[in-house]
This record gives structure tokens, C-alpha cells and sequence, in this order.
């Protein structure tokens, strides 16, 4: 359908997950796999584009893993960056992608 | 020019219902015209090599096709993701396994009211309690869900009953649109253009839905281009995200473009999509703004909606080439303007589905199945 004019009103409660948030690619959610193409993440109707880590994170949100795992997982893939702010941005990441109902936790 | 992110598979025109907003065109494909299955594998196969990442199989009611799960088995296989924009008449607890195990990703799901009685009025079919059915199949699968319901004046003042129904339903998001006015919804416009007051409480009832439902439920809402100062961005631009095919097999930028005399279509069994994305005259003929007539030419919104739509343009005007005239800069912006203001004056904000309200409404005209 032809989009005129979509309205979205966030609130001001964000959805963040806390170290023991088990994230999971809501229902529908899935990580492309075409060969020779950039990854980006598949919704309803909808292509979300990622870089690397956040491809990394959504391709980890398994639903086992807790949310303290991935960021200690990603600190050790990117030992050179500074660990706080890969909690910061993962958990950023993921709030924006609960908000458009592509991750649960 | 880059290729399309996403197809439109108009798979067949035939639907069981009769909803007098179906953006279907009034002259539409038979049976006998459908395109093989075969030949939408063939489709589905070139879309996936152009990069298209995402697919659409709609209708008329995709699920009236006897071959619908293969097709979805298919898209899957080539590497797409499969949307199914369906009305729920046609599928059964059978048929959503198949599609299940067929890696059908996300189901959309039509309801035209939170009640039945008026559900079925606009339907102009006995469907709303078999939509309930189908909506409660679906969640035994783990596949995206989306209600979609479309709104407009005689519905509008059920908004929170809708939303609680998709709520209740369980979906994943819920896709409000307001009619928009094409096809069979152009001819009952008028009887469909919500109020401004209608308008206007609605964005309330959103506005508290979005929050309270936030991280669980998604709430997209699509207001009427007719109430807006600038025109949507239709389609994300002429020929630049979607390409459709027809159930017979022409390849449209979008669902009404056949209603423009002077352009002649493509159709999938004579060329390779590529060639009709890239090189077609239909295709390329209102890209970029060459076109644009004054004010669209110098105007500073061009890149963000591309002068807005082509169908509209010559729906109100007998001009495809013509400024949208929904736009506030359009020289044919008043002809909007008069038919807001008359539905405005004749309506009150309370279409409470009284007799009185009842009797200023004109008869319906229904969707017809093709012949």
C-alpha cells in the first residue's frame, strides 16, 4: 500500500534491556543470507540496515544468550574500542529494534 | 538507477469480498488471464537477482490461488521474503501449516471493523467471524503478524475497539490506514472521507495506544493525503522502490497506474524485469524532474516527494503530468479543499451509525469480482 504520511509518537519510556534480558529476533525477524550482499535485517514489509556489529548483535540475539553475554562477546571481538561504549551502543541498538518490535526481551 | 527493494505480486484480481475501499482497479484481470505458476517462479527468480529483498503476494485474495503455497515455497527458495497481504477467507488451519512449513515469514491480516455487523457492511460478505478464526490459527506459528485495518469516517469513532482487537488478537503490529483514494475507493469517497474533528481524536487515541503498547505492539497509522498540507511521497517515488505485476502480467510502478491513458505497460512474458525496471518508457517516464510542471520544478520538497502521485494527479485533474492536488501549492488544490469542506459541513464529528447518520450517506458501491 502506498505510504502517505506515517505518524509514530515514541514515548518517554524506552524499552532497554538490562544484563540479564534474554534478546530474541521477534517473530518474522530474520538476518538476510543472500550471497554477494550486504546483510541487513529482514521484517514484516519492512529491510532495517546494520552495520557489522549490529548485524554481529541481532545475529546473536538468540533468546539464550543474555544481554551481559553479547556485550561481553562483542568487548572481546572488539577488544580496541572502548568496552563502555559497546554496552552503551548494543543496548541502543537493541531498544531501537524493540521499539519496532523486530527484537524481544 | 538502482533496482527495486520490493515486488508487488498481484497474484489474482478474484476475492471473495467486496470491500467498497479495495484499491483494485474497476477493470480487472479474469482467471483465464492469470500468469502460470511457473511463470511467477520465473518472477520470483529475476526479482531475487535484482535485488529485490522483499515480496508482497496480494490480490484481489492471494489464498483463492490453488497454487499459493508452492508460490511461497518458491519465493522463499529464491531468496525473498515472503509477505502475505491476505483477507483470511480462503486460508484454513491446513493451509497456514503448509505455509508454515512452506517458510511463509509474515501474514497481514485484513479486518474492516472491530464489530461484525459493520465489518460485514463493508465487506459486503458474511467474513468477520472467519477472520477471528484464521487470526487465531496464526499464532500457533511462529511467523510475523500484522492486523491491518483500514479506517475512515464510518468506522473511525471504533478506533480503540480495533486496536484492542488486534491486541487481544495477539498481532505484532497493527497497520491503521485510512483509505486512499483509488479504484473502488474513489467512487465511494464520499462516503468515506473522514471529518477533520474525527481526524483530529484520533491522533489522540494513537498517540496513547503507541505508548501503552510500545516494545509489544507496533501501531503504524497512515492519515489521508486529503488532509495534509504537502503530498505523500507515493511509492517512495515514481519507478525508484516497487515494482507490481498485475495477475495478467504487466509490470506497473504501483496498484492504479493503469488508469493513465497516454502510458503503455510492460507485461513479464515479453521482457526481463530488469530491462523494464531500467529502460521501459513507463518506468522512466516520470523519474527524476524532467517532468515536473511549476511549482513541483523549483520547489524545495521535490526530492522529498518526488511532486507526489501520478494517479492522483490525473484522477482530479485528467493530468498525470499535473502537481498533486492535494498539495496546498497545487493550482488544483481547491477542488480537494471543496470536497473536505462539503463533508465536513454535511457531517458531524459523531457518525454514531444512527438511522439519521445512516441516511446521509449514499448508497455503497461494491467491489465487483472480475468477469
Amino acid at each position: 500500500m502506498a505510504a502517505a504520511r506515517r505518524i509514530s509518537f515514541l514515548s518517554a519510556r524506552m524499552s532497554r534491556p538490562v544484563e540479564t534480558s534474554k534478546p530474541r529476533l521477534a517473530p518474522g525477524c530474520r538476518v538476510s543470507d543472500l550471497p554477494g550482499r550486504n546483510r541487513v535485517l529482514l521484517i514484516p514489509e519492512g529491510v532495517l540496515q546494520l552495520n557489522d556489529p549490529g548485524v554481529r548483535i541481532v545475529s546473536v540475539c538468540d533468546g539464550e544468550r543474555t544481554f551481559r553475554e553479547i556485550v561481553q562477546m562483542l568487548q572481546k571481538e572488539y577488544g580496541s574500542a572502548d568496552p563502555s561504549r559497546i554496552e552503551r551502543e548494543t543496548a541502543d541498538l537493541l531498544e531501537r529494534l524493540h521499539v519496532r518490535r523486530a527484537v524481544d526481551f | 538507477m538502482n533496482g527495486p527493494l520490493s515486488l508487488i505480486a498481484e497474484i489474482t484480481h478474484r476475492c471473495p469480498l467486496h470491500c467498497v475501499y479495495c484499491s483494485n482497479p474497476l477493470v480487472m484481470n479474469g482467471k483465464g488471464d492469470e500468469l502460470s505458476t511457473d511463470t511467477w517462479i520465473d518472477i520470483f527468480q529475476q526479482a531475487a537477482a535484482m535485488g529485490v529483498l522483499q515480496l508482497d503476494l496480494t490480490g484481489g485474495e492471494p489464498a483463492a490461488r490453488t497454487d499459493l503455497v508452492e508460490l511461497v515455497k518458491s519465493a522463499r527458495e529464491s531468496g525473498l521474503y515472503v509477505n502475505l497481504i491476505t483477507s483470511g477467507i480462503g486460508l484454513s488451519e491446513e493451509k497456514l501449516e503448509q505455509l508454515a512449513r512452506a517458510r511463509l515469514d509474515h501474514v497481514q491480516l485484513s479486518f474492516q471493523d472491530a464489530d461484525s455487523g459493520p465489518a460485514d457492511e463493508i465487506a459486503g460478505a458474511t467474513v468477520h467471524a472467519k477472520k477471528l478464526e484464521i487470526a487465531r490459527e496464526i499464532q500457533r506459528y511462529r511467523m510475523g503478524f500484522t492486523v491491518n485495518i483500514v479506517v475512515h469516517r464510518r468506522n473511525l469513532q471504533r478506533l480503540p475497539q480495533m486496536i484492542a482487537l488486534a491486541e487481544e488478537l495477539g498481532a505484532h503490529k497493527v497497520e491503521i490506514a485510512h483509505v486512499q483514494y483509488y479504484g473502488w475507493a474513489f467512487r465511494n469517497r464520499e462516503n468515506l472521507l473522514p471529518t477533520r474533528e474525527q481526524l483530529d481524536s484520533s491522533l489522540e487515541v494513537i498517540r496513547g495506544a503507541q505508548a501503552r503498547l510500545e516494545g509489544r505492539t507496533r501501531i503504524d497509522y497512515v492519515v489521508p493525503d486529503y488532509y495534509a498540507k504537502f503530498p505523500k511521497a507515493c511509492m517512495g517515488g515514481w519507478g525508484r522502490k516497487t515494482m507490481l505485476i498485475t495477475p495478467s502480467g504487466e509490470a506497473l510502478p504501483c496498484h492504479a497506474a493503469k488508469i493513465v491513458p497516454e502510458l503503455r505497460f510492460e507485461n513479464v512474458k515479453e521482457g526481463k524485469l530488469q530491462w523494464i525496471w531500467q529502460e521501459s518508457d513507463s518506468f522512466r517516464r516520470f523519474r527524476g524532474e524532467a517532468w515536473m510542471p511549476e511549482p513541483c520544478r523549483s520547489c524545495d520538497r521535490r526530492t522529498l516527494d518526488f511532486g507526489g502521485c501520478r494517479c492522483q494527479a490525473f484522477l482530479l485533474t485528467g493530468d498525470s503530468n499535473a502537481t498533486d492536488p492535494v498539495c496546498s501549492l497545487a493550482p488544483a488544490h481547491n477542488g480537494v479543499e471543496e470536497m473536505v469542506q462539503r463533508v465536513n459541513a454535511l457531517h458531524s464529528s459523531a457518525d454514531d451509525g444512527s438511522e439519521a447518520a445512516s441516511a446521509k450517506h449514499a448508497p455503497w458501491e461494491y467491489r465487483q469480482n472480475p468477469r
